[in-house]
């Protein structure tokens, strides 16, 4: 949901009298968070502050120059030599690496992928925050806890699991498979089934950890705010809808990049359940895979390099929509 | 580096089933110090070729000696840009080169110089179930077509038995290489004629569309969990030398008494031929040399030829001749396993002279290309035939995208 068409929505007036008022309800609610937000920030600002902030951010930026910045600049340089390693070689490695004959399918299946874990996720790790954060009991803490556990396991120790669970000779859940008519891992993994699988591996392996934050935005919602909504006749739903989830959208906005990020570098899952099944899973499935496959096969450094750029400049892409479009770093004013 | 020492061993690297032969080197040569590293066993090679990029980028790193786990590896593996493995001519004595029957070596010939050594010769011959043939009373198939036929007649009087495996690397070259369709041919320097429409590919394409009709070809792989659980209900089927004791007594755990080999099955008209499934290549890095390289070169000859490892330990066929008759009186008719183990060690020996020509290693694998396109649609059900065309286009497109030049 974006800003402007929230704001729009609110200044035209549906039919029904409640839901205006809860809608313009919801205008005066986040004009106050806004305000408290806003105060505080305002007060403090001074020189001495301006300083330790840039000395607080100083190893941040270290750290990006040498693991981000510099081999972004490197990747660029090397796209544009020659294949030989010396030399200019203008756009040949674009062209290398854009005339791939899997170059279209490794970035349709990272769309497939996106399209349908995407969704799962963000309805699932919202919901399931929305839920927690409703309930205000001593099962909160143990039920958080459960949550973060998936994701607590370490990236690879939670594949090497997937496969397991995906393998019908050896699954706890083989009865399910084999309900599903699955007898082995090739058929279980299969390439039209990898978008599912792979989006599943995703949620189960970060959703946990996305609650928490989210969770935690939640918590950030002043009291007074949601007390005052509920005396003024909110229901939980316009609660959620008007108050809750348009306070919390640069968590989302920032969940969502984040999450995008991810799946367009996708590699190790692919790779893994390439392994897994003796070679079920090409390993040229993503562009992730297909830039390793054109370093260390192909020898064809300056394409790999192209293609990490091309990655690079989508990812820009969505992330400046992302940003400008929910004001995800923008002050409030 | 040129040294060996304690600190500084011998560094190996080898599938799992090689473990048990380091360890015999090591029992052999305890004054050797030994290091070594299992690698992932897949015959595609995944991930395997990037190591050594990796540790040419760096100048260091390499083994001195590696089990390659499939064969295609050696196509890189002397590639100019790899330039790993060491031209053996000049390094392995004379005898033990001429050891190796020039079919079973050709495999390590590469522009005149012998760049590895092979462990065990992997000729398919025709393993079958002798106790359920002789009970149903069939007489052992001699071509492809008595195989077809007898398959679909099994798939009719016999559900739940299969005639074979589909799903892993080498399915490729029992059928088709088997065949002698031209996946691989490599007709000159970087140059490569593919063409599965030619009648020696087609043939195995029906008969392999016919058997899966009949639902007697299992869908799955030699290696993988499911693959093993249809090895046990297996009645026949092609297969390499090594199938006998690795996959149906160790694997498939067949009971005893069952299983048996015959001369490998032939396409009526057609030369005497047929595939290969692997036979481990052993090679040694290019960069040692001294004592290092003296050292490595004896656990070469070692791993090839050493009865200790070759004739007590080693499941497959040796491919050093002088220790096939050895390995044969102990694995097939000592062990007590084997059906009728008498025709076994012929029919591997013959075997082993008739593995078609014309199949070049490349640059990418064949099987791997054929576990990506193929296995996934016979494990959907569909017909072989429906996936052909997206086989040959795979091929053509990875042999162009690594530099050969295509006839199709």
């Amino acid at each position: 949901m974006s800003r402007a068409s929230g704001e729009n929505g609110i200044l035209s007036s549906p039919g029904e009298q409640r839901v205006v008022k809860g809608e313009h309800f919801g205008v005066q609610v986040v004009a106050v968070a806004q305000r408290r937000r806003r105060g505080p920030r305002r007060r403090n600002i001074s020189g001495l502050q301006g300083r330790s902030g840039l000395l607080l951010v100083a190893p941040y930026v270290a750290l990006l120059l040498v693991v981000g910045v510099i081999p972004a600049g490197y990747a660029i340089y090397q796209s544009f030599l020659a294949r030989t390693g010396s030399g200019f070689g203008g756009i040949s490695g674009y062209k290398d690496a854009v005339t791939e004959f899997q170059f279209a399918s490794s970035f349709a299946h990272i769309g497939l992928v996106l399209i349908v874990w995407l969704p799962f996720m963000i309805i699932g790790v919202i919901g399931l925050s929305l839920l927690l954060h409703g309930r205000r009991s001593r099962l909160v803490g143990g039920l958080r806890f459960i949550y973060y556990l998936p994701g607590a396991l370490a990236g690879m120790g939670n594949f090497v699991l997937w496969l397991f669970i995906l393998d019908p000779t050896d699954s706890p859940v083989k009865f399910l498979l084999s309900w599903l008519g699955y007898s082995s891992l090739e058929q279980v993994a299969e390439p039209a089934h990898l978008p599912v699988i792979i989006a599943l591996m995703l949620f189960f392996q970060g959703a946990g950890t996305w609650i928490l934050v989210i969770y935690g935005g939640l918590n950030g919602i002043p009291q007074d705010v949601s007390e005052a909504a509920i005396i003024d006749g909110c229901t939980p739903w316009q609660e959620t809808r008007r108050i809750k989830l348009p306070l919390i959208r640069p968590w989302i906005a920032y969940f969502i990049l984040i999450n995008i990020a991810y799946a367009s570098q996708l590699f190790l899952e692919p790779e893994v359940l390439g392994l897994a099944t003796e070679g079920a899973v090409s390993p040229q499935w993503t562009p992730n895979q297909l830039s390793y496959t054109f370093a260390f096969q192909l020898f064809d450094v300056p394409a790999a390099a192209a293609l990490s750029v091309i990655l690079l400049l989508i990812s820009l892409f969505i992330g400046v929509i992302i940003t400008t479009r929910t004001g995800l770093f923008r002050n409030v004013e | 580096m040129d040294t060996v020492s304690k600190s500084n061993p011998l560094l190996l690297w080898v599938d799992v089933p090689r473990v048990p032969a380091v360890k015999a080197f090591e029992k052999a040569y305890p004054n050797i110090p030994v290091s070594y590293s299992t690698l992932n066993g897949s015959a595609s090679n995944t991930g395997l070729e990037e190591k050594f990029v990796l540790f040419n980028r760096v100048g260091s790193g390499w083994p001195d000696a590696i089990f390659w786990p499939g064969n295609s590896a050696m196509a890189w593996a002397t590639s100019p840009q790899i330039n790993y493995a060491a031209n053996l001519t000049n390094i392995i004595s004379k005898k033990v080169q001429a050891g190796y029957n020039p079919v079973v070596a050709a495999q390590c010939m590469l522009n005149g110089g012998l760049y590895c050594l092979r462990n065990d010769d992997a000729p398919d011959v025709l393993w079958y179930n002798a106790t359920l043939m002789k009970e149903w009373g069939y007489t052992v198939p001699k071509t492809w077509p008595q195989y077809e036929a007898l398959g679909i007649e099994i798939g009719k009087q016999h559900p739940g038995y299969y005639v074979g495996e589909l799903g892993d690397t080498y399915a490729v070259e029992r059928y088709l290489w088997g065949s002698g369709c031209p996946t691989n041919d490599l007709t000159g320097p970087n140059k490569v004629y593919i063409n599965l429409n030619a009648p020696t590919c087609t043939r195995a394409e029906n008969m392999i569309d016919a058997l899966q009709t009949a639902k007697v070809l299992a869908p799955a792989g030699i290696f993988d969990s499911a693959g093993a659980i249809a090895g046990a209900k297996l009645v026949m089927s092609p297969g390499a030398a090594w199938w006998g004791v690795y996959l149906f007594e160790q694997t498939f755990k067949v009971p005893k008494g069952e299983i048996t080999a015959t001369d490998p099955l032939q396409w009526p008209g057609s030369p005497a031929g047929t595939g290969d499934e692997g036979g481990g290549l052993w090679s040694m890095s290019s960069h040692i040399s001294g004592q290092r390289q003296a050292d490595t070169a004896l656990f070469l000859q070692f791993m090839a030829t050493a009865p200790a490892w070759q004739v007590d330990l080693s499941t497959g066929l040796p491919a050093y001749g002088p220790d096939q008759n050895a390995w044969i009186t102990k694995n097939i008719v000592q062990s007590g396993y084997f059906a009728d183990p008498s025709q076994i060690g012929p029919a591997m020996k013959y075997a082993g002279t008739i593995v078609r020509p014309n199949h070049g290693y490349l640059l990418y694998d064949e099987g791997a290309l054929w576990t990506q396109v193929i296995t996934p649609v016979v494990a959907e059900g569909k017909l072989i035939s429906t996936a052909w065309s997206a086989y040959q286009s795979a091929l053509v497109d990875n042999a162009k995208v690594n530099g050969y030049s295509v006839t199709t």
